[in-house]
C-alpha cells in the first residue's frame, strides 16, 4: 500500500497553499538575512517527499518544515548561500532521528534539541550534527530497552472484575 | 459479526445486483466498494468521497495517536491505524441484513458516521467477549493439558488487557495455542476472539457431559497409543471425546460413555474395515445423529458437532485404509500397566548451590569410577541428572560408565526423553530407533545412544518394556 502517496494525494495541502504558508515565514526570517524563494520551497518539498519515502513515514502537514525554518533561521552558522541546502539536509536529519528514537520524542523537542547541538557542539557542521545525533539515538534506544525490560513482568493479571 | 460463508457460487451477476462471491469477509468495505462500482450502485464520485472520508478519519486518528506531539508516523503505524478503521467500518456494514443495504449506506451515509457505528459494534463485541471469558474461565475443564490452560489462563487475559478498539481493532495479539475442533481464521481481532471463546465454551459444555475420570483415562490411553506426553501436545480434547462417544455408541456402549473395550474395538475394526468410504460416511453420520438425540444438547452445539463430522469421516476412512484404527479409536488399557514406580525422587532435588558444588567435586575426580559413584550417591532427581548431563562434567567413555551403572527404569526414562520425537505417533521399536541416523542436540544424547547400542539385545528389550509401561505424566522433572 503506497499510503504516503495516497495520503499526500488526498489530504496534503496543495502546492500553492504550502508555498504561500512557507513564503510567509520570510517575514520572520528576513531579520536574520534569510529568504526562501518559491523555487527553494518547491525543491524543499521534493526533498521532503523523498526523505519521507526513504524513511517510510507518513506526514500530515508542513508543521515540521515550518518549525525547522523558524528555529534554524536564528542560527549564527547559517547564511543565505547555504540556507536552502541546509534546510533540505535538516529535513533528512529530522526524519532519520524520528525513526531512530522510535517516535518516543515529540517533533518540537527533537527540533529544539537538534538546534542546541548544531549551535553549541557542532558549530554549524551538519556532518558533526548527524554523528552526534546517531550517538544520541543509540544511547536513547539502549535506555529504552533497559527500561522496557525492567518493566516486563509488571503486566498485572487481567482483572475479572473489569 | 459472524463468519458465514459469503462465497455463494454465482457466476453471472447482472448489473444492479451485488455478486456475493466477490465480497471478502476480511476486506468487506473495500470489496463492497469495488462490487458496488461494478454493479453500478456506486459512482466513482461516491468512492472518492468515501476514500476522502476514510483518509480524514485516518488523519484525526494519527493526531490522536501521537497525542499532538508529532505530525508524522511510520508507514506501518499509519497502515495499521487505517486497517483498524476499515475493521470498524466492516463491523458495521457486515451486520446489515444484505450487502445491497450496506452499499446503500456507503452511498448515502457520512463515512464518519459509518466508522462511529462500527467502533460501537467493536466495543460492544469486546464487552461481550470479556463476559464470555469469565464464563469460560469459571467452567474450564479439569484436564492436565498445558496448552488448554495456558491459552485460557494466560493468553486470553493478555488479549483482553492489550486489545485496542481504536488503533488496533484488527489485531488479535495473543498466542492462542490450544486448537479448536473447528476454527475460522478468516476472522481477526475481537470478532475472532469472541468466536474462539464461543466455540471453546461449546466444547467445554460437551466434555462436561462425560465423567471426568473417564476423560482422564482417555487422555492417559491416548498418550500411550500415540507414545507422547499428552500434557504438552497440541490436540483438541472435545474432538477426542466426541469421537470416542460416537465409537462407543456404534459399538454398543452408552452414549455418555467414552471407554472403548478391546471387544468393542474389535467390533468397530471389523465393521470399518469392511465398509467403503461412503458407507463409513453414512455410519458415522448416523452415529452422530444418535448421539445428538441421546445427549442433552442445545441446538448451537449440535450445529457445531455437525461441522466436525467430515473430519471424523476422513480420519476413520484413512485409518481403515492403513489398518491403523487403534490411533483413532482409543481403547481401554490394563490398569496394572500404570503401576510403575519411578526411581527418581522429586523431594531429593538439590539446590543450585549444592549442584554447583557437586559439579566442582565431579570435575576434581580423576578416576571415572569416583565420578560415577559421586553422581550415583548424591543425585536422586531427574531434574538434577539432566542438569549434570547438560553441564559437560563427563567426557567420552565416562558417560558410558554412568549409563551402564543405571537401572532399566532410569535408562527407560532417559530414552523416553531423548527419543520423544522418534517415539511420538510412531510404532518403531527402540532398536530401530537406535539405528536411525539422527543428529543429536547434545553430546550426552549421542553417548547415550552409543551406550544403549553396546548393550545386550535382551537388555535393550527389557528397557523398551519399561518404556512402554512408563507414562510421561509419571515422569516429573523434580
Amino acid at each position: 500500500m503506497h499510503l504516503s502517496r495516497i495520503f499526500r494525494g488526498l489530504l496534503f495541502p496543495t502546492q500553492d497553499m504550502v508555498s504561500s504558508e512557507l513564503l510567509e515565514l520570510n517575514e520572520k526570517t528576513r531579520e536574520y538575512g534569510l529568504i526562501l524563494t518559491p523555487l527553494d520551497i518547491e525543491q524543499m518539498m521534493v526533498v521532503r517527499s523523498q526523505v519521507l519515502h526513504m524513511y517510510g513515514r507518513v506526514e500530515l502537514g508542513i508543521e515540521v518544515s515550518k518549525r525547522l525554518i523558524e528555529v534554524f533561521s536564528a542560527s549564527s552558522f547559517i547564511q543565505q548561500e547555504n540556507y536552502a541546502d541546509t534546510l533540505n539536509e535538516l529535513h533528512e536529519v529530522f526524519y532519520y532521528l524520528r525513526n531512530e528514537t522510535e517516535d518516543r520524542i515529540g517533533d518540537m523537542k527533537l527540533i529544539d534539541m537538534m538546534m542546541v547541538l548544531f549551535e553549541e557542539e557542532c558549530e554549524g557542521s551538519l556532518e558533526l550534527l548527524k554523528s552526534k545525533l546517531e550517538e544520541y539515538a543509540d544511547a536513547f534506544r539502549r535506555e529504552l530497552s533497559r527500561t522496557e525490560s525492567s518493566q516486563e513482568g509488571e503486566d498485572g493479571e487481567w482483572d475479572l472484575r473489569i | 459479526m459472524g463468519s458465514e460463508d459469503l462465497n455463494h457460487n454465482l457466476n453471472v451477476t447482472p448489473r444492479g445486483m451485488i455478486c456475493k462471491s466477490r465480497l471478502m469477509r476480511n476486506q468487506y468495505t473495500v470489496s463492497l466498494m469495488n462490487e458496488g462500482m461494478r454493479a453500478g450502485l456506486l459512482a466513482s464520485q461516491d468512492v472518492m468521497r468515501i476514500q476522502h472520508g476514510l483518509m480524514q478519519i485516518l488523519k484525526e486518528l494519527i493526531q490522536r495517536y501521537t497525542q499532538g506531539e508529532s505530525s508524522s508516523v511510520t508507514t506501518e503505524t499509519a497502515e495499521s491505524i487505517l486497517t483498524s478503521i476499515m475493521y470498524a467500518a466492516d463491523a458495521y456494514l457486515f451486520e446489515l441484513e444484505t450487502p445491497e443495504q450496506a452499499v446503500a449506506q456507503l452511498k448515502s451515509m457520512d463515512v464518519q458516521q459509518i466508522y462511529d457505528r462500527g467502533v460501537k459494534k467493536v466495543s460492544q463485541c469486546f464487552e461481550e467477549t470479556k463476559a464470555l471469558y469469565k464464563e469460560v474461565m469459571a467452567n474450564k475443564l479439569d484436564i492436565p493439558v498445558e496448552a488448554y490452560h495456558l491459552t485460557i489462563e494466560e493468553s486470553l487475559p493478555v488479549f483482553l488487557r492489550k486489545y485496542g478498539i481504536v488503533f488496533e481493532a484488527h489485531n488479535t495479539m495473543a498466542s492462542i495455542d490450544y486448537p479448536l475442533a473447528v476454527d475460522d481464521m478468516r476472522l481477526q481481532g475481537v470478532f475472532y476472539m469472541k468466536q474462539y471463546l464461543e466455540r471453546l465454551q461449546m466444547e467445554n459444555d460437551f466434555c462436561s457431559l462425560f465423567d471426568p475420570q473417564e476423560c482422564m483415562d482417555l487422555l492417559v490411553n491416548y498418550g500411550k497409543e500415540c507414545r507422547f506426553d499428552y500434557r504438552i501436545e497440541l490436540f483438541n480434547m472435545y474432538e477426542l471425546v466426541l469421537h470416542q462417544a460416537i465409537f462407543s455408541l456404534l459399538s454398543g456402549g452408552a452414549p455418555n460413555c467414552i471407554r472403548i473395550s478391546e471387544s468393542q474395538f474389535n467390533r468397530l475394526e471389523q465393521r470399518f474395515m469392511s465398509l467403503t468410504e461412503s458407507q463409513i460416511h453414512s455410519v458415522l453420520f448416523k452415529g452422530m445423529a444418535q448421539l445428538q438425540q441421546a445427549l442433552p444438547l442445545y441446538s448451537r452445539l449440535k450445529a457445531y458437532m455437525d461441522a466436525c463430522r467430515l473430519n471424523l469421516v476422513h480420519r476413520v476412512t484413512n485409518a481403515a485404509k492403513h489398518s491403523s484404527l487403534r490411533a483413532v479409536v482409543i481403547t481401554e488399557r490394563e490398569k496394572s500397566e500404570q503401576s510403575m514406580i519411578i526411581s527418581f525422587h522429586e523431594e531429593d532435588r538439590l539446590s543450585d548451590i549444592a549442584l554447583r558444588k557437586l559439579w566442582h567435586e565431579i570435575m576434581a575426580c580423576e578416576r571415572v569410577e569416583d565420578k560415577v559413584n559421586l553422581i550415583l550417591s548424591r543425585v536422586h532427581s531427574l531434574h538434577d541428572y539432566l542438569d549434570l548431563l547438560e553441564s559437560d562434567c563427563l567426557l567420552g567413555d565416562e558417560y558410558d560408565h554412568l549409563f551402564h551403572s543405571f537401572g532399566n527404569m532410569e535408562l527407560a526414562i532417559l530414552a523416553k526423553l531423548i527419543f520423544y520425537e522418534e517415539l511420538r505417533g510412531d510404532s518403531r521399536d527402540l532398536r530401530s530407533i537406535l539405528l536411525m541416523a539422527i543428529s543429536y542436540e547434545s553430546e550426552w544424547h549421542m553417548e547415550f545412544v552409543r551406550s544403549l547400542g553396546r548393550m545386550d539385545p535382551e537388555r535393550v528389550q527389557a528397557i523398551e518394556k519399561v518404556m512402554d509401561a512408563v507414562d510421561y505424566e509419571q515422569m516429573t522433572f523434580y
